[in-house]
């Protein structure tokens, strides 16, 4: 890990030149709201935006994609098509959030579609200002140490620039005219300054300490049939959770032959489709089931398997469900034991 | 994949023609599918047609008089396996959106007047499945291109073909759209199977649910989210009545008739 130091007005100039590298992605407006988009140059970004609808797991982990094409005699993997991204503008929490994700895919079974894309796409952070929906400071993911190649803090003046890899530390070496190692005491001041500004910022006051003991004594509560009389069962919690990962493949074959693509699509525990098996039992039939391990996984199971919540913070699921059941929500309908209006 | 290619026959009752057409707008695929199948009837796509048994047996259209029952059934008999494919045929279509009011009779006086219609005797439209088994369905006002092909592509493989099961919510949130329903605004989308890509909303224009309901759909929350948005009861139920068609008439009715009692 390396900090150095760079003059705001030079960050055009450096994302302008690492497009060599490959193609920059970032922050955009979509209507009202935000999609890590391709772009040309900084100044179609929208820096000072919170959230993007979708995290960007999109790029390590697509929506819907083909794993290999098969036929009668074998498969094929599809390899080597991904591009060479630069993403920029990451916010700590869904840099957090990818961090979760390697874990899953990389780890105990590395999943190579997910290893090519992750090695193809360099993850190049921002610092933010937390809105009313985020709660990454409950979560303990309001700052980030490791995950990116290089991360940007905005110190108003110019940015500190933590170099966090070796690809990062190339990109540097592109423009090495553009950063500096002159740190001195005002830079340790302004930044300590910085961490103290930031944590103030939250409105958000959702408290997750003792979460996991919540949800093992309301295991058999009632809030959770409230819950599911509630959920409109629509996924969209799922698709815009930087942490969920589950999935669905199908074969599609052509037409008139035995020559086909096996394709992968993001799936969601909500569905009952999820947890329908052979012979036609279903384990979570119920959504309040469904519900019940959604939110256990989250703020329970993982912090018993990893020491830490599978929920980085972010608010999407505060900003998207339209029936307002949300980390927050849930929490403390369990906590209260009523399900708020 | 069986050396013989499968006999097939697409029939037409009561609705729009769509998704017949939508099968002969498959213009570069058309040769496939007549080379992967014997297409041994389709009335709409040539006049050389033979009536006989089938492998499978594509319907469209609701069922809506006493001479469709009679044919629909007919079809059931010499085929091995019927899809359902159109909104019409999977649920009954806009034409089935007053299904459990009992309103038929006021509804037909209205259009026909005292007029005496000889041709057929009418009843009010219904899905395929209220009268003969449904083997698979493939919604879609008019269907899907790429899941009528992937489908027909699994079939002629001798394997089963999948169709999301999921809402178009999930769809929508692929495309990274705004939640429409949200923002306070009347969208079918939670009620409504995917496989449409979400086209609606990805231009901000709401979902009205032409694809039908999904399988695991939520209709008094929606409702609920609904009323609290401003929206008036008869309006909402108009609103996902209208391609919901059995499967939601019967909710609606269900739901209702709690209501009443909760109130007596």
């Amino acid at each position: 890990m390396m900090i150095l130091k760079m003059k705001k007005e030079d960050l055009p100039a450096f994302l302008d030149s690492v497009k060599e590298w490959g193609e920059l992605w970032g922050p955009v407006k979509k209507g009202e709201k935000v999609t890590y988009a391709k772009v040309d140059a900084l100044s179609q970004m929208d820096l000072k935006a919170t959230r993007t609808i979708i995290p960007p797991k999109k790029f390590l982990y697509p929506q819907r994609f083909t794993m290999f094409d098969f036929d009668q005699d074998g498969y094929v993997e599809r390899k080597g098509d991904v591009p060479k991204r630069i993403l920029f503008g990451i916010h700590p929490c869904d840099i957090h959030g990818i961090l979760i994700m390697d874990k899953l895919f990389l780890e105990n079974y590395k999943d190579p579609y997910y290893a090519e894309r992750r090695e193809k796409t360099l993850i190049l952070g921002h610092s933010c200002i937390p809105d009313d929906k985020c709660m990454c400071i409950a979560t303990n993911t309001d700052f980030i140490a490791e995950g990116f190649d290089l991360f940007f803090t905005d110190l108003k003046m110019f940015y500190l620039v933590w170099v966090g890899s070796t690809k990062g530390h190339d990109l540097v070496r592109m423009r090495p005219d553009l950063f500096s190692r002159d740190l001195d005491k005002n830079d340790i001041l302004n930044y300590t300054e910085y961490r103290k500004w930031k944590t103030a910022q939250f409105k958000s006051n959702v408290d997750f300490t003792g979460m996991p003991d919540v949800f093992e004594l309301g295991y058999n509560s009632p809030v959770w049939d409230q819950l599911g009389d509630k959920c409109l069962s629509c996924g969209q919690c799922t698709m815009v959770c930087p942490t969920c990962n589950c999935y669905n493949q199908v074969d599609e074959v052509e037409l008139g032959s035995l020559e086909g693509t096996r394709d992968r699509f993001w799936d969601s525990c909500m569905f009952r489709e999820y947890s329908l098996v052979a012979g036609g039992h279903n384990f979570r039939d119920k959504r309040a089931d469904r519900l019940r391990l959604w939110y256990t996984h989250k703020l329970q199971a993982y912090i018993g398997e990893f020491g830490k919540p599978a929920c980085v913070g972010c608010g999407r699921c505060v900003a998207t469900c339209p029936v307002d059941i949300n980390v927050v929500t849930v929490s403390t309908a369990l906590k209260e034991q009523e399900v708020g209006k | 994949m069986t050396k013989q290619s499968p006999k097939i026959g697409v029939y037409g009752f009561t609705g729009c023609a769509g998704d017949q057409l939508m099968i002969l707008n498959c213009e570069d695929q058309l040769v496939d599918i007549f080379g992967a199948t014997e297409v041994r009837s389709f009335v709409m796509a040539k006049s050389d047609n033979h009536e006989g048994e089938l492998d499978v047996a594509f319907v469209e259209g609701s069922i809506s008089t006493d001479e469709q029952l009679r044919r629909v059934k007919e079809i059931r008999e010499r085929s091995k396996v019927l899809i359902a494919i159109g909104t019409c045929a999977c649920h009954g279509g806009p034409q089935a959106m007053k299904l459990g009011e009992g309103k038929f009779d006021e509804m037909y006086k209205k259009v026909y007047g005292n007029a005496k219609i000889t041709l057929a005797k009418a009843f009010e439209a219904q899905p395929v499945d209220a009268f003969v088994k449904v083997d698979m369905y493939i919604p879609g006002c008019p269907i899907d291109k790429t899941e009528f092909l992937t489908a027909v592509a699994k079939l002629v493989a001798g394997r089963h073909p999948y169709l999301y099961k999921f809402p178009v919510c999930t769809e929508c949130k692929w495309r990274e759209n705004e939640c429409i329903l949200y923002n306070g605004k009347f969208c079918a989308g939670p009620l409504t199977k995917a496989g449409c890509g979400a086209i609606c909303p990805s231009h901000n224009i709401p979902c009205v649910g032409c694809w039908g309901p999904t399988d695991d759909l939520n209709v008094s929350a929606e409702y609920d989210l609904l009323k609290e948005k401003g929206y008036k009861p008869e309006e909402i139920i108009q609103k996902i009545k209208k391609f919901g068609g059995a499967k939601v008439a019967q909710i609606v009715g269900e739901l209702e008739k709690k209501k009443k009692e909760a109130k007596a």
